[in-house]
């Protein structure tokens, strides 16, 4: 089928061919202004897309090599970023532990300028409520010299005193706890009086006779009658007021020191029984 | 024989070319158009190509630009395909058509000779123009009468005169 075609086309063949290997022949001879003769710009036209293309794999390779170099090296300098951020946040989080703990730590030396000897400080690490009772952990024991009836102080306040010592860990008893009970003294008239535990995180203060002038956020501070508690050191405001009878207020008492907010605590060493002395109220009442 | 044919038509093409520039022709015809034009008489195409060929390169060696060989056989390949197609397809015997299909045909071949050397050289080098209609019209003053000529019973009107000598 095909054969006499080609027959029947075979002038126009050799008609092509002819023309093509005469023009093929000028293309070498010509030459352009560039110097090139018009086969070698002819080439280098039809060529020059393949070398474009050449050219632009090339180029994209050697970009995508750059870029992957880069990748390499920016993910690795990422992870050593990422790591130094960690360990820097992690030295950032020590050092305002270490800054709160020394502005407190300053706090509680500046309102105890000359702690007495002995006294050793601890951290608050846990609370721990079960019905009316309320304890707490410290991260100091016996080994650190905190024993049995030591008083625990806040910058704020009186905390509580301790219970039970471990090695190195003690349990202390809250003022709020509901068995806690502490001598305590009226700022308006220096009057002695009992606080104790409400169990539910207060204190209330209990036996005031109504004549004594009581007022809602006077501060309540230990008597040093009790012969558990050192006095002068804040107890508590007065929060709510409230006649239980006619003859007694029912004065109910915000801890000065919020044991769930304070984590750095003193730890004063037990009271002796020749120290026990009426406080600075008793002192005036004398 | 039309090897031959085309060997001797070629030789006297290049002794009738070197002559008229010898002489200083104004306007020279196109011999070796005369002798592709010659073997594409009846459409013979193959030949008039494959005379065409020889027929342009000797016409390069001797008239054409320099270190461009080919030039003329490409034209002249051309000129022998059309000349011989359109032998194949319409019978011209007067010799005034032949002179004028000769004539178009050299005007043929100076376009396709411009337009090569625009597309090759980027620059259109045409011929000048009576030169040009002067080179079509002696090439097809010449091929018209060669043609006459060839029309003519030569052998027959030597062999009457030889019957007439005799007797």
């Amino acid at each position: 089928m095909s054969s006499p075609t080609l027959a029947a086309r075979r002038p126009e063949i050799l008609l092509a061919v002819l023309l093509t290997l005469c023009l093929v022949g000028l293309s070498l001879q010509v030459r352009r202004p560039g110097g090139r003769t018009a086969g070698e710009s002819w080439l280098l036209a039809a060529a020059s897309p393949f070398v474009d293309a050449v050219t632009a794999l090339r180029s994209g390779a050697a970009e995508v090599g750059t870029w992957a170099s880069s990748r390499r090296t920016l993910l690795a300098a990422n992870r050593a970023l990422s790591a130094e951020v960690e360990r820097l946040e992690g030295d950032l989080l020590r050092l305002r532990d270490a800054e709160r703990d020394k502005a407190r730590l300053l706090e509680l030396l500046a309102a105890q300028p000359a702690p007495p000897p002995g006294t050793a400080p601890a951290r608050l690490i846990a609370i721990e409520s079960s019905g009316p009772f309320r304890t707490g952990l410290l991260d100091r024991g016996a080994a650190d010299g905190v024993r049995v009836d030591g008083v625990v102080v806040a910058p704020a306040g009186l905390v509580g005193r301790v219970i039970a010592v471990g090695p190195h860990t003690a349990r202390l008893q809250l003022l709020s706890d509901k068995t806690a009970a502490a001598g305590v003294l009226l700022p308006r008239s220096a009057r002695a009086a009992v606080a104790k535990g409400d169990g539910k995180g207060g204190i209330a203060v209990e036996y005031v006779p109504t004549i004594e002038p009581v007022e809602r956020n006077d501060l309540i501070v230990s008597s040093g009658t009790d012969g558990v508690y050192p006095g002068g050191l804040p107890v508590g405001r007065v929060s709510a007021l409230a006649k239980k009878s006619t003859l007694f207020w029912d004065i109910q008492l915000e801890p000065a020191a919020d044991p769930r907010r304070e984590t750095m605590v003193f730890v004063l060493p037990p009271v002796k029984r020749s120290d026990v002395t009426g406080g600075p109220g008793v002192e005036a009442r004398r | 024989m039309k090897a031959v044919r085309v060997g001797i038509g070629l030789s006297l093409a290049v002794l009738l070319t070197l002559a008229a520039g010898a002489l200083r022709v104004p306007a020279p015809p196109d011999f070796f158009l005369l002798v592709v034009a010659d073997m594409a008489r009846g459409g013979a195409v193959v030949p008039a190509m494959l005379a065409g060929l020889p027929a342009g390169l000797l016409e390069d060696g001797l008239t054409g630009p320099g270190h461009l060989l080919g030039l003329h056989a490409f034209t002249k390949i051309l000129v022998g395909y059309l000349l011989a197609t359109i032998g194949s397809r319409t019978i011209v015997e007067k010799p005034l058509a032949v002179g004028g299909l000769l004539a178009g045909a050299v005007l043929a071949e100076a376009a396709t000779l411009t337009f090569l050397l625009w597309v090759l050289r980027g620059d259109v080098l045409a011929p000048a123009g009576w030169i040009l209609l002067g080179r079509a019209l002696s090439t097809g003053l010449v091929g018209g009468a060669l043609h006459a000529g060839s029309r003519v019973p030569w052998r027959q009107r030597r062999e009457a005169r030889r019957r007439m000598r005799l007797t």
